[in-house]
């Protein structure tokens, strides 16, 4: 009885500490958006969809964030940092209409070609994908150790 | 295992804090990037080529470099077809420096009015097509376009002859007097001779003047042309050909008949 009693309580101050842990990355990178957000604000006002597209992307970056923090320690963890990963690249591709793209603003038609920046990020979401493919293959190589031993 | 993802771990990150900043810096310079477009002048040259030039000042007084900065402008008719065009072009504007350039377009006015001679006698409103590009940080490029129209004003605007005068001059001619009329639409002052020829029936020309012309633009211009002619060959009907020779264009025949 004693010890189911001490193991919950080991359990929730794991999961205590990794609700925290996740908790202070999301401040982070919440802070992240506010900044950033703080810099693009003026070109808001020509682009209106922009904080719509700013907002979700966040939204669903913080929350895949936060649920691969909760769900560290299993093989989840891993399977939400490659959606992560994936996300910020599928997003990235959809929003930015493949990298060109057009505002019309009064009569003036504005053209800007960000598919130079687009295949950076692509390149630097691949590379997060493949450390997630890395540290799920690691994750099931030490646990089948672990059965072994 | 640990070591490679925990390096593939601090790249990315690095890459992506360091890709973040750049972008942002980048973006956050084009609000730092000031343009100063002046009043467009308009000149002529002695060989008959109108130059517009507009100056320009670009200033750039953000974080990143701007290359490849360039201005084109096309100019076309209603039809589409072109008629001038214009390029400037800036390799590099440094930061914290400041450009001053012109954007300079010619129009070879003869060869223009020979080719549209609707231009002559009617206005109308030419097409603009304005790009403005450039390339931020070497990285970002993004390009401005416009559509715009101009108008056109055409220095022979409601050309007529009209109604003639018949004279006796003397026992073997009669003076006729056959008064022009026009509106200087153009941009120029049209300084030139105007000459008429006067044909019969029979394709046979029997009279001839020629007048000199100083319409002023945007003025209308009244003016006659004296044409003596045999009283034996005094035709009933026919045609007047007009001839125009100015600095800029000449032109004819326009054919006009009488009778």
């Amino acid at each position: 009885m004693a010890e189911e009693k001490n193991d919950f309580k080991k359990k929730l101050k794991v999961f205590t500490f990794k609700a925290l842990k996740a908790t202070i990355k999301g401040i982070l990178v919440y802070a992240v958006y506010f900044v950033l957000w703080m810099v693009l604000a003026p070109i808001s006002t020509y682009v209106p969809s922009l904080q719509q597209i700013v907002e979700t992307f966040f939204i669903v970056y913080i929350t895949l964030m936060i649920i691969g923090e909760l769900t560290s320690g299993t093989i989840f963890q891993h399977f939400f940092n490659a959606a992560k990963a994936l996300f910020v690249v599928g997003y990235l591709i959809l929003s930015l209409k493949g990298g060109v793209f057009g505002i019309m603003f009064q009569n003036i038609y504005v053209t800007i070609d960000l598919r130079l920046f687009l295949a950076t990020v692509m390149l630097l979401s691949l590379l997060g994908l493949a450390k997630s493919v890395l540290q799920a293959v690691n994750y099931m190589s030490e646990k089948t150790e672990i059965q072994r031993i | 295992m640990q070591i490679p993802i925990r390096m593939i771990g601090l790249a990315t990150t690095f890459f992506w804090i360091f890709l973040i900043a750049f972008f942002v810096t980048a973006v956050y310079s084009v609000k730092d990037l000031h343009f100063d477009f002046g009043e467009p002048q308009g000149n002529i040259t002695p060989e008959n080529q109108a130059t517009i030039s507009i100056p320009i000042s670009i200033q750039n007084n953000g974080l990143c470099k701007i290359s490849a900065f360039k201005i084109i402008t096309e100019i076309s008719d209603n039809e589409g077809h072109l008629i001038t065009h214009g390029l400037t072009y800036i390799p590099v504007i440094n930061k914290d420096e400041i450009v001053d350039t012109a954007h300079t377009m010619s129009i070879d006015i003869n060869e223009f009015l020979e080719k549209n001679r609707n231009f002559l006698f009617n206005d109308a409103e030419l097409r603009i097509y304005e790009t403005v590009g450039m390339r931020i940080a070497d990285f970002i490029p993004v390009q401005a376009s416009a559509n715009l129209s101009m108008p056109w004003g055409a220095p022979l605007y409601n050309f007529a002859l009209g109604t003639v005068e018949y004279t006796m001059f003397n026992s073997t001619h009669i003076k006729a007097l056959i008064p022009i009329s026009f509106e200087n639409h153009a941009f120029f002052d049209l300084v030139g001779n105007i000459q008429v020829q006067m044909y019969n029936s029979a394709n046979i020309s029997v009279a001839e003047g020629q007048t000199s012309l100083e319409a002023y633009r945007n003025s209308p211009y009244q003016g006659y042309i004296e044409l003596y002619i045999l009283t034996t060959e005094m035709p009933e009907s026919g045609r007047f050909e007009v001839y125009l020779s100015t600095p800029f264009f000449n032109y004819g025949p326009l054919v006009m008949p009488y009778g």
